[in-house]
């Protein structure tokens, strides 16, 4: 489903993030990205849609390339990946249900989309979206009075709206209080194991890694150090990953 | 540093002090002058009100009209000249005619455009579109500038065109100050407009100009309380909305 050859980030001025990572992920995997902050996990992630633009290496999904496609196409590709930020990033002054229907942009008209028009069976699949996330009845409040949690709820029915091969999750729990940890991951593996969705979720703590992965990939320097199922991962392993003794 | 820099400020306000002839002995002799100005204004001569409203309505007029269009005509602008979302080959033309066109102000427009089209308030309201369309669109420009990055990358993320981007990620985040500002042009230029007048395009200042001509003090003075009357009242109630806006 997602496919990475010899991927390399460098960020300005000249950090390299990822250095050379090679990756396979198969439909309906939970992969979570493990490793300490700085290890290139965000910038992994952003890359697969390239919301960065890796300095090298191939990116395809769901058999489309990302790397090197035109804007259409790269659009086009994009529209199968929801995203999820660890910021949820949501539109602060839009309602619940228009940041949710920001995950149709990419099949609908461009002109009627600006002017706000978007066809009934799209503003019922984002209604629909928020009701899987259990927010129906925020539809129309505005995004920015929610909490944190409900927020990125919203953000994860924006995801499905765009009716997604692939969901990518940057650190979704990291600005959240720990007790929503086990929400925000539990949706996700609802999501995975109901629609056999495809999860890339980055996460920085070893516990929920172990919890909720179906394979772990261990980053660490931007490379890939392990990378195997959570019972493969030794307390070796995660020094490897780690650097040192756990948490 | 800063030493010199301060010898360098009160060395240039000395200069400009003694090229301009400010003398303060000469303002206090001129004082007995300006008393029997403000005397021979008293008391305001009720009888050219009418005029003076209608000049006060053009005026309103002027500046509304010339506000609104303006506010539209500055979008496409602000957006080319805003670093963040704008191509570097339309950015750096944009940012120059801007900086250049903003450097003439209201007035100088009016001359202009009173020589073009003739007298009248329609020159007026050409000169505050020219002036206003080059000011708003250097504040969009920043505004935009200011966003916060996440929204639209996750906007972006969704698979959206460059116009979805800017509509559902941009406009939501710099809507509200873009009122904001176009209402802080509204007053500016409700200000501005009372002098275009002057040079022949049209409202209040027109009358104002008239009857201190004609040396007719108490009937400018009805005009100047109009004027500043007006100019409160929208200053009031724009800056009611905008302290709501934000």
């Amino acid at each position: 489903m997602v496919e990475v050859a010899g991927l390399r980030v460098v960020l300005p001025p000249a950090v390299v993030a990822v250095d050379g990572v090679d990756l396979v992920v198969r439909r309906g995997e939970f992969v979570i990205v493990l490793g300490p902050s700085g290890a290139g996990k965000t910038s992994l992630l952003r890359a697969l849609n390239r919301l960065v633009e890796p300095a090298a290496g191939t990116v395809r999904i769901a058999g489309h390339a990302v790397t090197g496609a035109a804007p259409a196409a790269l659009r086009a590709v994009r529209r199968q990946v929801g995203m999820i930020f660890q910021q949820f990033n949501l539109v602060r002054r839009l309602s619940v249900l228009d940041n949710v229907l920001a995950g149709r942009l990419g099949y609908v008209a461009t002109l009627a989309s600006v002017a706000g028009r978007f066809p009934e069976r799209d503003r019922a699949l984002a209604r629909d979206c928020l009701a899987q996330v259990g927010l129906a009845h925020l539809a129309s409040r505005r995004a920015d009075t929610l909490s944190g949690g409900e927020q990125q709820r919203v953000a994860i029915a924006r995801a499905l709206a765009q009716a997604p091969s692939v969901i990518l999750a940057d650190e979704p729990t990291a600005s959240l209080d720990p007790a929503l940890t086990d929400t925000i991951m539990g949706t996700l593996r609802r999501i995975n194991v109901e629609r056999r969705l495809t999860l890339v979720v980055s996460q920085h703590q070893l516990a929920t890694a172990l919890a909720y992965a179906t394979r772990i990939v261990g980053l660490r320097h931007g490379r890939v150090v392990f990378d195997g199922p959570p019972d493969a991962a030794t307390p070796a392993v995660v020094e490897r990953i780690y650097g040192g003794p756990t948490r | 540093m800063t030493r010199a820099a301060t010898f360098v400020v009160l060395t240039a306000l000395a200069w400009a002090a003694w090229d301009t002839g400010a003398d303060p002995v000469r303002l206090l002799r001129g004082v007995p002058w300006l008393l029997d100005f403000v005397r021979r204004m008293l008391p305001p001569d009720p009888s050219v009100l009418p005029a003076a409203l209608r000049g006060a309505l053009t005026t309103a007029e002027i500046a509304l009209l010339g506000t609104a269009a303006a506010a539209v005509l500055a979008l496409p602008l602000g957006f080319v000249s805003a670093r963040n979302v704008a191509a570097p080959p339309l950015f750096h033309p944009a940012r120059i005619a801007l900086n250049f066109l903003r450097s003439v102000d209201t007035l100088v427009y009016a001359l202009v455009f009173v020589a073009a089209v003739g007298l009248g308030p329609f020159p007026g309201v050409l000169a505050v579109v020219a002036y206003t369309t080059t000011s708003l669109a250097k504040l969009y420009s920043e505004a935009i500038e200011g966003i916060e990055r996440g929204p639209v990358d996750a906007i972006v993320a969704t698979g959206a065109t460059r116009l979805q981007v800017l509509r559902f990620g941009v406009l939501p985040q710099v809507l509200p100050l873009f009122l904001s500002y176009v209402l802080y042009r509204l007053e500016t230029n409700i200000r501005a407009a009372t002098v275009l007048g002057f040079v022949g395009a049209g409202g209040i200042g027109f009358y104002l100009q008239t009857y201190l001509r004609l040396i007719d003090y108490p009937a400018a003075s009805t005009v100047l309380l109009v004027t500043v009357a007006m100019v409160t009242v929208v200053d009031a109630v724009s800056s009611r909305l905008r302290a709501r806006l934000i």
